[in-house]
């Protein structure tokens, strides 16, 4: 055999073994288009990628998972089932609340996520409850859960200097003077959120606007609808600031207006003394 | 399918419709007067590729606002399931989270493309529901080849019913960004980085049908209510 017709082949033989593990590290071609088109189904274990067979590999449940910061982001999640929320993550363990997909006010329930974990493959959140005792904490399975919504604001309310702050990533945006509920009726203090809006009502009482919060007063618990703690308007804005509601935080017409055009639905709110 | 499925059979809850719909009055001459495109830096690549999306914004004609606001609708989406897939935590292989991280970016700065492009005349970003496929690594990898493959076959679908010139060139300098990110996840999937000699291009109907059955654009939650007084403590 001559140089040339070893050096060929060499290469041919080159080229077979190349040929043979490109066949070998991608197999058949089968993500050609025959005109099959989804996108993956909602997988409940394993997807489908178009034709295309997928590498779903098995891995340890990874570590608990922060998923809201009050002074960067928060995330929270509408209730899309009704569910229980539980002690601790798994089917087994006590459960502390009922959670229905609706709030009294018609708008969607949702709950403001602390964390995530995995067990058992199945994905948990714990997230803050509007249930009395106020400061209850849940862990819910995730696909009772809508899609992650997100805020960057947290209002924080000091009870002893009757003022609101908002916060936009750690960083203050507005505040306001407001009025608390008195001593026999106290505004609840602890880590809660802000779960809906209303508008267009007829209540002079309330002002323009009224956000719900997932507060609750712990003296008028016969109040109808549950006695959440509400942030409104007022028709009586001189009382402003001092105590003078049963528990809900009263803002001069003018301030809780300025106050919607900054804080979406969802933020996180703290009341301290 | 055909090209003329209605948006309203695969968009029943409305996520989609103002991709269509939201053609209102011309508001690029006042964009461009503002420089919010040319000034604001806000793509990467810098005054030539600003130019580009500036002339498109110059150039385009209803048809090409149309075909943009599509395409922003599939880079919101896109934008959206990277940046919270990343925030997820969920992605534990480094060469996976880096691909995430790495079109994240992409994507988002794809929709301040557009965006700035359109105006006013942009599309509302939608809310999303990824079903939980940004908060598993797996998922996340088969749902990336997913996207990234429906977003080669949107822009291949749409850039012949271009009108603009500069509209297609603008939309070319994404479309191959798309390719790269198809490879880019195939190859880490394992699957052929380019499976065949020819791409299929798929139509806008096609391409907003089998997103539309995905569920992950959504409405979001609902957390305002009109007309009923508060029963709060007060």
């Amino acid at each position: 055999m001559t140089t040339k017709s070893r050096r060929k082949g060499g290469f041919v033989a080159a080229l077979a073994l190349f040929l043979v593990f490109v066949a070998f590290a991608y197999g058949r071609d089968p993500a050609v288009d025959d005109g099959g088109f989804d996108l993956p189904p909602i997988p409940s274990a394993s997807v489908e990628v178009s034709t295309q067979p997928l590498l779903v590999e098995a891995q340890a449940a990874p570590p608990p998972h922060r998923l809201s910061d009050v002074n960067g982001i928060s995330r929270y999640l509408g209730v899309e089932q009704a569910v229980a929320a539980r002690a601790t993550p798994g089917f087994g363990a006590k459960v502390v609340a009922r959670l229905s997909t609706r709030t009294p006010e018609g708008t969607t329930n949702v709950v403001l996520a602390l964390q995530r974990v995995e067990r058992g493959g199945q994905l948990w959140i714990q997230a803050r409850l509007p249930i009395l005792p106020n400061n209850t904490l849940g862990w819910i399975p995730r696909t009772a859960l809508g899609g992650y919504n997100e805020v960057s604001t947290h209002l924080v309310v000091r009870l002893s200097s009757f003022k609101a702050t908002l916060y936009r990533l750690g960083k203050p945006i507005w505040s306001a003077r407001v009025g608390v509920g008195q001593r026999r009726w106290p505004t609840p203090t602890g880590q809660f959120y802000v779960r809906n809006r209303l508008t267009k009502y007829s209540s002079a009482t309330y002002g323009p606007l009224a956000f719900g919060t997932s507060a609750r007063s712990a003296t008028l618990t016969d109040w109808p609808a549950g006695g959440f703690v509400g942030i409104h308007g007022t028709n009586q804005p001189t009382l402003i600031p001092g105590r003078i509601s049963h528990g809900c935080i009263r803002l001069a017409n003018a301030d809780i207006l300025r106050l919607d055009r900054l804080m979406p639905p969802g933020t996180p709110l703290s009341i301290v003394r | 399918m055909s090209d003329h499925l209605t948006l309203a059979q695969v968009d029943r809850d409305g996520a989609l419709a103002e991709t269509l719909d939201r053609i209102g009055p011309d508001s690029r001459a006042g964009f461009l007067r503002k420089g919010a495109l040319l000034g604001g830096g806000i793509i990467g690549g810098g005054a030539v590729l600003s130019a580009l999306f500036a002339d498109a914004a110059e150039a385009a004609t209803e048809n090409d606002i149309a075909i943009a606001n599509f395409a922003l609708t599939l880079e919101y989406l896109e934008a959206e399931f990277y940046t919270e897939a990343v925030a997820m935590g969920a992605i534990r292989n480094a060469r996976v989270r880096r691909f995430a991280q790495v079109v994240a970016a992409h994507e988002r700065t794809h929709v301040a493309a557009l965006k700035g492009m359109l105006g006013a005349r942009a599309v509302a970003k939608p809310s999303f529901d990824f079903q939980g496929t940004t908060e598993n690594e797996a998922k996340f990898k088969a749902t990336a080849q997913v996207l990234e493959d429906t977003g080669v076959m949107a822009y291949a679908g749409q850039a012949p019913r271009v009108d603009a010139n500069a509209v297609l060139k603008a939309a070319l300098a994404i479309h191959t960004v798309e390719a790269r990110h198809a490879s880019w996840i195939r190859h880490i999937n394992g699957a052929p980085p380019a499976p065949a000699a020819f791409d299929k291009p798929k139509t806008m109907a096609q391409i907003l049908a089998a997103v539309g059955k995905t569920g992950f654009i959504s409405t979001g939650p609902g957390m305002t209510a009109t007309g009923s007084p508060p029963s709060f403590t007060g």
